[in-house]
């Protein structure tokens, strides 16, 4: 018997790794909240750097600082997001992969594409940014004048969609490589992610196009959250249009996925499946 | 019985059958010289190891089946093959009637895996979290998850651990709160891919009672990995040995002996310090008068063993006893190397 996938299903499956990470909290409150404050401090140390260089000296390549809080404001947001549904590595798969974990999710009756979407799920540890985020969005919205309607606010769900699509495809892209070579590869998505995210979070506005377009098609950090939110303020760059980060999104996902399909095809019928509990390490 | 005489099974297996099953990994060969790295970069050298050999074998519902073979034999990637974790390169696996690969989902409603080397339980977290967390994810009922729950608590004494940390467990608690949540959605069978891995003896004890009794009387089947032939032994009534990626034996352990001989330990307790000469036997040890031997008893039986020991003087006790099955194993690895 197997019991349908449905959203009242999917729900659950949310439910519980909501549970799991309440109760993780639980567990030790002052160590968690230490551990949350420090998350907080780090990210906002990166966005309010930014800021205030852009205060400084009265905007960065044609933004205004309002306009680069509003950037940094969806940025936080984005990394709110990654944080608060990636708890368990999920995003981070080639850690999964390199450890020889992936093969046990598949002793879960549940499909595999439904257990990464909802473990990593965790609103009490990893919900502090993305709060943030929003109250930041709020604040440089209130001094941009912006009339947030309702069609703009499904545009803002729609880019942080899009962005978060591409990071995800990204990093599953890229962790193909640990099912070929897991010692190798294990730490592949990480350096993906995180080793340009500081790139992410710099406004491209003043800089030429040859730096403007790679950043846009081979390395995606200028849609991480630069084009967005100039698309969200109504001036989408270099004439690209408001619907580039969806299609480079769906593009990306698209074969992001044939090729992740194969690399995992490849490890479940010849790769070899040697690991250690706690990963491998050099 | 040899692998020939069971391909009958295939018609009544219910539990387990594979047919012709290979299974094969590439494995990327390295060296430290220049040239070769740089052949490596070029041209990758790529070698085919072949865990599993054309292997065929059923197991019928109820059974206890000990699988055994020596490092690197295939033991556990028969078990990820089993459980949907792998593909085979060829052949067929059915698993309870169910295709593992085509249908993984309602496989894994009726099939418990435990790995011993790798916990299921949330590190972090009391045991009875993660046995709720599996409550929702394998979507158990209510009233059946209570049931199973009240069982293992009492059967594997798990009251006093249910709210202790899974990292602050010792290794045999450990097993038996993972052996506890492989239950608890009622799996018709169990595959356990080494349980009894560094537990001391009480620890083991309890394991093996437990998993006799869950065969016996719920009549689940199990499929049980271990090093440990003696316990292997103690639990199961069958034995499939595999070496090389091809099953070498698969019978009971009384036949596993006769394979390497009809090995026979005599304990002889002497009354005095002389030592008996026991023919067609090998002195193995001698301490305070109490020598033990090993006999062959294909050469002669016990019938003239016992007349034999009967005309020797000063004879104070005589055990007669199996040979170890660690030791037929030893033997029987060394000739497959």
């Amino acid at each position: 018997m197997v019991d349908k996938l449905t959203i009242r299903r999917i729900l659950g499956l949310y439910g519980i790794a909501a549970k799991m990470d309440l109760f993780w909290l639980l567990r030790d409150t002052k160590y968690a909240l230490a551990a949350i404050i420090a998350d907080l401090i780090a990210n906002l140390a990166t966005v309010s750097s930014v800021f205030l260089i852009s205060v400084r000296f009265g905007g960065i390549g044609g933004m205004s600082p309002d306009e680069v809080l509003f950037m940094m404001a969806y940025s936080t947001m984005i990394t709110g997001i990654f944080i608060l549904f990636g708890a368990a590595n999920n995003f981070h798969i080639s850690r999964i992969i390199g450890r020889g974990q992936l093969e046990h999710l598949f002793i879960q009756p549940i499909p595999l594409k439904a257990q990464l979407a909802t473990m990593g799920f965790a609103p009490f540890t990893g919900a502090i940014n993305f709060v943030v985020g929003i109250a930041l969005l709020v604040v440089a919205a209130i001094r941009l004048r912006i009339r947030v309607t309702p069609l703009w606010t499904i545009l803002l769900v729609a880019f942080l969609l899009a962005t978060m699509v591409t990071i995800i495809a990204r990093a599953y892209l890229v962790s193909t490589l640990a099912f070929y070579a897991p010692v190798a590869a294990e730490e592949i998505s990480t350096k993906a992610i995180e080793g340009t995210w500081l790139l992410s979070t710099f406004p491209l506005s003043g800089m030429p196009a040859f730096v403007q377009i790679p950043l846009l098609t081979i390395l995606p950090e200028g849609l991480m959250a630069w084009f967005p939110a100039l698309c969200l303020l109504g001036r989408p760059p270099l004439g690209l249009g408001s619907c580039y980060p969806m299609l480079y999104a769906i593009i990306l996902a698209v074969f992001a996925a044939a090729i992740f399909r194969k690399g995992m095809k490849y490890y479940v019928t010849r790769g070899s499946n040697r690991y250690l509990p706690y990963g491998f390490r050099r | 019985m040899l692998q020939e005489d069971r391909t009958d099974i295939f018609r009544t297996a219910s539990a387990v059958s594979l047919r012709h099953v290979t299974k094969e990994f590439l494995q990327w060969q390295r060296d430290n010289t220049g040239k070769g790295m740089i052949r490596n970069l070029l041209k990758p050298e790529k070698k085919t190891i072949t865990a599993l050999g054309d292997v065929s074998f059923g197991i019928e519902k109820g059974e206890f089946v000990a699988y055994a073979g020596p490092n690197g034999a295939g033991k556990s990637t028969t078990m990820k093959l089993l459980s949907g974790m792998l593909l085979p390169t060829a052949g067929d696996i059915s698993v309870l009637g169910m295709s593992p690969k085509k249908e993984r989902r309602a496989l894994m409603h009726r099939l418990g895996v435990l790995f011993g080397n790798r916990t299921e339980l949330w590190w972090d977290h009391p045991v009875i979290r993660s046995f709720e967390w599996k409550k929702v994810v394998w979507n158990i009922p209510e009233d059946e998850y209570r049931k199973n729950l009240r069982i293992v608590t009492e059967l594997l004494d798990l009251k006093d651990l249910l709210k202790t940390f899974t990292r602050e467990l010792s290794l045999g608690q450990r097993m038996r709160a993972d052996l506890a949540m492989l239950l608890l959605h009622s799996p018709e069978l169990i595959l356990l891919d080494e349980p009894t891995l560094g537990l001391d003896v009480v620890a083991k004890r309890r394991m093996i009672d437990f998993l006799k009794r869950i065969n016996r009387e719920n009549g689940v089947t199990v499929v049980v990995t271990s090093h440990d032939m003696d316990d292997l032994e103690e639990m199961a009534h069958r034995i499939l040995m595999i070496s090389g990626g091809k099953i070498a034996y698969d019978g009971d352990f009384d036949g596993l002996r006769k394979i390497t001989g009809n090995l026979t330990r005599v304990v002889i307790t002497m009354q005095d310090e002389s030592v008996p000469d026991l023919r067609n036997s090998t002195l193995l040890s001698s301490q305070n008068g109490v020598h033990e031997f090993e006999t062959d008893l294909r050469g002669s039986s016990v019938k003239k063993l016992m007349k034999y020991l009967s005309e020797v003087d000063g004879i104070a006790d005589v055990e007669i006893k199996k040979a170890p099955i660690e030791q037929v194993i030893a033997r029987l690895y060394d000739e497959w190397r």
